[in-house]
């Protein structure tokens, strides 16, 4: 059986994936083109409709969770490790953003292809890009910094390590008002405004969003584009045998340590760019944002949408951040306009998302768009039972084997 | 296929018209955003805040000289925060500047909100669009505070935000004086807790006391993850102190830092102790024996002082409890009243565009102002058009006596 899957999946998936990324890319440039050339000069009921269920500052964020997620997808997806503290390494990212393009270090005066607001040089002001990169290479950095220690655990024990790295790290962004007199983070007060976006000439404000989502969605693209390579690579094999069986894995010859360093690292580095992405989206870093739950969704978004899947991450991603910031309350709005009452929607965020987990768990767990190993392995029972026992007592040969 | 895709045709077809329902405005007919936390710890403040607004609103016919005023609510909190989110407010900075017919903001409740908002509407094509803040008291939003504030938030070179209440300094700064002047204390001991609107309050009390000639024997930011705060107080006792002041928020573990206090220093008849409107209207902390006898001060007057005041405060009160059944959430729901008031003035003085509103309150020479027959709170005061701020810089000193915060005087900045 394994072996006609692994004949039919090449040419299968390289289709499927082509047709996904040009309902992607048509979907972006749906958004974009809608946004930059209709909108502006469109009646004003369809401005207030677009406003209201497909506001440009919540797709941009739908675009940068699709970038975290699928950084977290890997580290969870690929190789099979529990990541629940993701949210550190967008605190990172944001930091970063902070620091580099904003007057927080108002005792310095760097200009580099930057965008100091006018008449305020003071701080570190670098081009965008070079931030992204900058963000991108720190984060990864503090993954592998994070990474060595707490690899070399396993399933719970490396669950609850990271818990409690995405709990120091925001700490550590929370208080870092005073080190030794030095001014860090700026504390609870956060690091704003940050800086607009400037490239080639062209300044994108908080008033150019149709181009910043375009900004947003290419880092989400290339994202997409780096998921889809990797897991062909080298490296995604070997992730995906350490995700399968570790002892395995290693045994055909693994490195598992440098693999699952590396997922790491490539994780942290979606997280940092999204960090500065986001940064750059609100205009300001704010310690606050930076709190457990933030792990926990992005988690879900990953495991809604189909662990290891990229498309299904991307799907999970966009449903989720979606609902989360637009769907409840427009869809509370029109319910108590019909019913004539006033029920507070959004205060129902967690219950729905519970019962939606719950039925997901009974029905679907292997999410909604699931990876074709995965269904095969969450489906075992849906074969016959003689095929699960011989399963069994292949396992127990296995386990037997290596006592000896 | 084509049938799904004609269901999703009507689906949206039926959301357009139900969108449009909203629309519809002519130039006269102008609206007035409030921006509030509508879900989590403020929702009830926030709530109340509305319903006193759209009260004002009513009572004055929903006019602002010759023009027609409504109010769109947007809420800058999120549920799984609990609290002022901020991405949402990012959001609400663009849908205010994207809603043609919105003029001016009310709000925000949360200084960090407004400090992201304030700078979208200031660059807004058609503005600056204004914004007057009934509750923010950082008082880097107006006056040189942190590096680089004010400043920063008006990267378009001019004014366009203002509130009706004292910004920490102010209240700071009130209570410095109080505890020099009145309470006749020489050294205290002044702590924070590490957060913006605690650090703020702190170094304005701090800054004061000092420069009315007292000692600050001890400068410390109090931890809220500690589980004891004995050793603190001792060092305290130990420098000599004979007042302490807690700048900070009840919630970042008060009950533990009063307890404590009590405990080492001995209860508030005993050893002075001060705490700013961080602390006010805690069920739990009014209940604590320990807090019995804890000075308090408000920026601004409290809703009790507002209503044995009389005049149109008491009676802006009453006509609040005969139509929604119920006394305001706090005296912030009465000043959003009161910056709608401010925004109403500036809405009559100007011809009716954002940038109008903004520089009939601000960047102007002569100031807004409201007198005492006027005023919702019962106190009339103007608008500094350079920074914004409000000139009655009004500060009510508490006690906690037999578990209620009772009124003692107002203190005017000197």
């Amino acid at each position: 059986m394994a072996e006609t899957t692994k004949a039919a999946a090449p040419a299968h998936t390289e289709n499927s994936n082509k047709k996904w990324a040009i309902g992607f890319l048509t979907v972006v440039l749906a958004i974009y083109a809608i946004n930059k050339f209709y909108i502006p000069t469109a009646p004003a009921q369809v401005k207030t409709f677009f406003n209201a269920w497909f506001s440009l500052t919540s797709m941009g964020e739908i675009m940068i969770y699709i970038l975290m997620a699928l950084g977290l997808n890997i580290v969870v997806g690929y190789a099979g490790l529990l990541d629940l503290g993701y949210v550190a390494f967008w605190a990172l990212g944001g930091y970063v953003a902070g620091w580099l393009m904003s007057g927080q270090f108002d005792q310095w005066q760097i200009n580099f292809f930057g965008n100091p607001p006018a008449g305020l040089p003071n701080g570190i002001h670098l081009n965008f890009l070079l931030v992204l990169v900058l963000g991108g290479v720190f984060t990864a950095i503090w993954g592998v910094i994070i990474g060595a220690p707490t690899l070399r655990l396993k399933s719970d024990y490396l669950a609850l390590v990271t818990l409690g790295f995405g709990e120091i790290i925001p700490q550590i962004m929370v208080n870092g008002e005073d080190i030794g007199g030095f001014n860090l983070t700026n504390g609870t007060k956060g690091i704003n405004p940050v800086d607009n976006i400037k490239l080639f000439g062209h300044e994108f404000g908080p008033f150019q969003l149709a181009d910043k989502f375009l900004i947003y969605a290419s880092l989400a693209g290339l994202m997409i584009f780096f998921s889809l390579r990797l897991r062909d690579g080298r490296l995604g094999r070997a992730w995906l045998a350490i995700r399968e069986d570790e002892l395995a894995a290693s045994m055909m010859g693994v490195p598992l340590m440098r693999t699952k360093l590396a997922s790491y690292a490539v994780g942290a580095t979606a997280g940092g760019v999204g960090g500065v992405a986001f940064a750059t989206l609100i205009g300001g870093v704010y310690a606050e944002r930076f709190n457990f739950q933030v792990s926990i969704i992005i988690l879900s978004m990953v495991v809604l949408g189909g662990m290891g899947n990229v498309w299904g991450v991307l799907v999970g991603a966009t449903l989720l951040a979606w609902v989360n910031n637009t769907g409840l309350v427009q869809f509370g709005n029109i319910i108590n306009s019909a019913t004539g009452k006033n029920i507070d929607f959004p205060s129902f965020n967690f219950l729905i998302f519970g019962v939606l987990l719950i039925l997901m768990m009974l029905y679907r767990r292997e999410g909604f768009l699931p990876e074709a190993r995965v269904r095969l392995i969450m489906h075992e029972e849906e074969f016959s039972d003689v095929a699960v026992v011989t399963d069994d007592i292949e396992v127990e040969g296995v386990h037997h084997h290596e006592h000896n | 296929m084509i049938k799904s895709i004609k269901i999703g045709a009507l689906a949206i077809a039926g959301a357009i018209a139900l969108a449009a329902c909203g629309g519809g405005s002519s130039s006269s007919a102008l609206v007035v955003g409030t921006d509030l936390p509508l879900q989590g710890a403020s929702a009830d403040a926030s709530t109340a805040t509305n319903n006193a607004i759209a009260l004002y609103l009513e009572q004055v016919g929903g006019k602002a000289g010759k023009y027609t005023v409504t109010i769109k609510q947007y809420d800058d909190s999120t549920a799984a925060k609990g609290a002022w989110d901020d991405a949402q407010c990012a959001k609400n900075a663009q849908d205010h500047v994207a809603n043609a017919a919105e003029v001016a903001v009310m709000g925000t409740y949360n200084s960090g909100c407004a400090k992201i908002e304030v700078p979208v509407l200031n660059q807004d094509p058609n503005g600056p669009m204004l914004m007057v803040s009934h509750a923010n008291t950082n008082p880097g939003l107006t006056v040189s505070w942190d590096p680089g504030e004010p400043e920063k938030y008006y990267p378009g070179g001019t004014r366009n935000y203002a509130r009706v209440v004292p910004n920490d300094i102010w209240q700071g700064t009130a209570d410095g004086q109080f505890v020099f002047q009145e309470m006749k204390k020489t050294k205290c001991a002044v702590l924070n807790d590490n957060q913006t609107y605690g650090q703020g309050i702190a170094k304005a009390f701090a800054d004061e006391f000092a420069k009315q000639g007292g000692t600050v024997v001890v400068n410390e930011a109090w931890d809220a993850k500690q589980t004891s705060y004995t050793a603190l107080f001792q060092k305290i006792k130990a420098a000599g102190a004979d007042c302490v002041f807690f700048g900070g928020i009840y919630d970042n573990n008060g009950g533990t830092l009063m307890k404590d206090s009590v405990a080492v220093l001995g209860d508030n008849k005993a050893f002075f102790k001060m705490a700013p409107d961080g602390f006010s209207g805690y069920p739990d902390l009014q209940g604590m024996p320990q807090a019995e006898g804890l000075y308090l001060s408000f920026a601004g007057k409290s809703l009790d002082g507002m209503v044995k005041g009389g005049g149109a405060a008491g009676k802006f009160v009453t006509d609040y409890k005969t139509k929604y059944g119920v006394d305001p959430a706090s005296s912030y729901s009465i000043y959003g009243a009161s910056a709608m008031q401010v925004i109403l003035k500036a809405i009559a003085a100007s011809d009716g565009t954002r940038k109008g509103v903004t520089a009939a309150l601000l960047g102007g020479t002569s100031p807004v102002c409201l007198t005492d027959a006027e005023s919702i709170t019962g106190v009339g005061f103007c608008i500094d058009p350079k920074t914004g701020d409000v000139d009655k810089k009004s500060v009510t000193i508490q006690t906690m006596t037999g578990g209620k915060e009772t009124d003692l005087k107002v203190w005017d900045v000197q």
